[in-house]
């Protein structure tokens, strides 16, 4: 069923608000999501196989370290690419995912996989009840509320013993998981199921009527209201994924760095990747914090290992400054521009 | 919404080509070196917030890799430094150990400065049975129990028991011995342990505690902090704070004339030289832990040669100018490398490990010997006391006299002064 069917059949809310966006659906190609499915199994797998070939062990820390972007600046592109909405507070976000997993592993010894799914389930409550609160805030007054978030979060977790309070929580993880050769690889498959996942959703929020509902409220808010778009309904939803999202890619980190400390989850330099990262690659496509999170992680990456010394984050800074002076779309807008 | 076409498609594929083979060539860099000389891997913190003393530490590695490169290296072979700037950041270090172990195939690692960096590559390297030798990490392996983890640290196994022992050593030894002592310490690993310690020795020892608080460590004003402290009445306050807050500490002590019979503790921050040269006259009378002072207590042979070769070097290579806290003792950590390979004749992980269980080790920061958890055995904190501060002039902390040493008794250079505050 198309939108325009919807909207003759006088179904309210989202099918509703504009004839440009059923124009739109029906001028874009179906959306082929199989293909996008089945391509993305077999680039991970090749990864996987490639990097097992390769036989080296720093290749999956590599990819673990780029990966563990690709989620976290897909999850911020639902809210901030699509909706126009800039999360301040990703590092909020992703901290309250690893301490969900340090706590559930405390409480019931649970691992990383059940420890993954409960991040999922509280820091997408968490963004849900930080959407109720502050989207009635719009633009820079939304983002400084989540900024506030990650501070009151942060202070929290400081004054939580059960955590590790202060002194930082340690997980001594087991040194192989079978079939995998190495926990590397383990953190790695993880990552990268994750990664497939997060880019999955995200692509599907794009290309269903929720990002376009999503995009009509980046465009214009009230317009978009009174067009019938529900806003603040799909932005609930936008918060929820997007909070969800970040607390997975956190998940998994006490596990891959065997200790924790709030200074290092809640750094900065998460908050500033997960914004720096699609606009380089081009906020608002699903590809774009992709193409972001590989460019812009690979060249931290590499920087730490071979220009290694206080130059690297010069040049990194230089690199963004290129970016937003020279693409200011991104990547991706870059592409489309010379089309 | 936009489309890509099948020629943007062939130019992002070739754009993400480039880039990614930049990316390899920087983290797959053909390893063609030779294998010649013994090659020491490790992490250290060159910018971000611990980079003060990462670079300190990172020069006290260079000028002893230059000697003993001078004397011929150890085993006949040259020895090399492979190191990262982990940037102060925890999340980098798992995978730059991966790269020194896996990629750059160094023969030894030893660790990043301090706790928070050492133990996210413990992990990696206890995957590895390798051998690691950390510097001024507190308790990391309490939670890992790995029996070939060695950390050069003066603190010891039982923290709980020892740290602040010295500190009410000295306390007992005022005119009117102390009866009541105020704590306060930062919220992080290492300033809670000091606290524990001195509340659990200060309750053995019937002193009555009349103020007990932690602070978060963003906090920035202590002038309500200090006077809840003075409103208490203590006779001895025990502080154990990191830099930043030391700094706030003291000036409002100072500010608010607060002068207890002693004041100090374990304060990070008076050790370093830059502390000293900005605080000048309000240290004096400070009593703090310490982990080395140039009192004829502790001349050791070697420690005054290598801090003239470092005070040369400091100033070229910006890091702390005195050199009296932590460059002793990575020297120290790098010479019982030496003198563990040396006696084994040969670059074996067990082999090393077993020797440093069983031996006795001879630096410039002295003789001691690691406890099976890998601590030192017999813990050494010193506790010193800054005596006759008029200025911020370094030179006086190059010679004894400046920060004498109360505790413990064998190292002991002088007598206590009491109250805390500026000399008259």
């Amino acid at each position: 069923m198309s939108a325009t069917e919807d909207h003759v059949a006088g179904r309210p809310a989202i099918d509703r608000p504009a004839a440009a966006l059923a124009t739109a659906s029906r001028v874009a190609p179906p959306p082929r999501h199989l293909l996008f499915w089945l391509a993305a199994a077999g680039l991970g797998a090749a990864l996987v196989v490639g990097l097992r070939m390769i036989g080296n062990e720093y290749g999956y820390f590599a990819g673990y370290f780029i990966l563990q972007y690709i989620v976290l600046a897909s999850a911020w592109n639902i809210l901030g690419g699509y909706a126009g909405y800039v999360n301040f507070g990703a590092a909020g976000f992703m901290a309250a995912g690893a301490y969900t997993a340090i706590a559930l592993r405390k409480a019931t010894g649970l691992d990383l996989l059940p420890g993954i799914v409960a991040a999922a389930a509280v820091a997408g409550l968490l963004g849900l009840g930080t959407g109720y609160l502050t989207l009635r805030l719009r633009g820079v007054f939304f983002s400084i509320a989540t900024l506030c978030l990650a501070v009151v979060l942060q202070t929290l977790v400081v004054n939580w013993d059960y955590v590790g309070g202060s002194r930082g929580a340690y997980i001594v993880r087991p040194r192989e998981v079978p079939p995998f050769v190495s926990y590397g690889e383990y953190m790695f498959v993880v990552m990268l199921v994750l990664a497939i996942l997060a880019v999955g959703i995200s692509r599907t929020v794009e290309l269903t009527r929720l990002g376009r509902g999503l995009q009509a409220i980046r465009d214009n808010e009230r317009a978009a209201e009174a067009m019938g778009v529900p806003t603040l309904r799909l932005k609930l939803i936008a918060t929820t994924l997007c909070g969800a999202l970040m607390g997975v890619a956190g998940a998994p980190l006490p596990y891959y760095s065997g200790y924790l400390n709030p200074e290092a989850a809640f750094s900065l330099a998460y908050a500033v990747n997960a914004i720096a990262m699609p606009l380089i690659g081009g906020a608002g496509s699903w590809l774009g914090p992709v193409i972001g999170a590989v460019l812009l992680g690979g060249l931290q990456q590499a920087a730490t290992v071979t220009i290694s010394s206080a130059l690297n984050l010069w040049i990194v800074g230089w690199m963004l400054v290129i970016f937003v002076a020279v693409a200011p779309r991104g990547i991706l807008g870059w592409f489309r521009k010379r089309t | 919404m936009n489309t890509i076409t099948r020629r943007d498609l062939g130019r992002l594929s070739l754009a993400a080509a480039v880039a990614g083979a930049g990316v390899t060539a920087g983290v797959f860099p053909a390893v063609a070196q030779s294998a010649n000389p013994i090659r020491i891997g490790f992490a250290m913190a060159l910018s971000g917030g611990l980079a003060g003393n990462g670079r300190a530490t990172l020069l006290a590695y260079q000028i002893w890799a230059a000697e003993v490169n001078a004397r011929g290296g150890i085993l006949g072979r040259p020895v090399q430094l492979v190191f990262y700037d982990d940037q102060t950041t925890p999340g980098l270090v798992p995978g730059i150990y991966t790269k020194l172990l896996d990629v750059d195939r160094v023969d030894i690692v030893t660790s990043p400065y301090a706790t928070a960096m050492i133990a996210p590559a413990m992990p990696v390297v206890m995957q590895r049975n390798v051998t690691f030798l950390t510097i001024f990490g507190a308790g990391v392996n309490e939670a890992f129990k790995y029996d070939r983890h060695f950390n050069m640290n003066v603190v010891g196994d039982n923290m709980k028991e020892t740290y602040a022992k010295g500190f009410l050593d000295i306390a007992a030894r005022l005119p009117t011995p102390a009866r009541s002592i105020a704590i306060l310490a930062v919220d992080n690993e290492f300033a809670q342990k000091a606290a524990e310690s001195t509340r659990f020795l200060s309750r053995q020892r019937g002193l009555r505690i009349v103020y007990d608080r932690s602070y978060p460590p963003s906090t920035v004003d202590f002038t309500p902090t200090i006077r809840a402290v003075q409103a208490a009445r203590p006779d001895v306050v025990f502080i154990a704070s990191y830099p930043p807050d030391s700094s706030g500490i003291l000036r409002a002590a100072s500010e608010l004339r607060f002068t207890p019979q002693i004041f100090g503790g374990g304060m990070v921050g008076p050790q370093l030289a830059a502390f000293q040269a900005q605080f000048g006259p309000i240290l004096n009378n400070l009593v703090n832990w310490d982990v080395y002072s140039p009192e004829p207590t502790m001349n050791f042979p070697g420690v005054a040669a290598f801090q003239e070769k470092y005070r040369e070097l400091a100033v070229k290579e910006q890091t702390d100018l005195l050199g009296n806290y932590i460059p002793p003792y990575a020297y120290g950590q790098m010479q019982v490398l030496e003198q563990t390979l040396t006696r084994i004749g040969k670059i074996d992980q067990t082999a090393m490990a077993a020797d440093m269980h069983a031996s006795e080790f001879d630096t410039i920061v002295g003789k001691f010997r690691f406890s099976a958890s890998g601590e030192w055995a017999e813990p050494r904190n010193l506790y010193v006391q800054f005596q006759s501060i008029r200025d911020g002039d370094l030179e006086k902390y190059k010679r004894p006299g400046a920060k004498v040493i109360l505790a413990p008794e064998n190292l002991k250079s002088g007598e206590l002064r009491a109250p805390y505050g500026p000399a008259a």
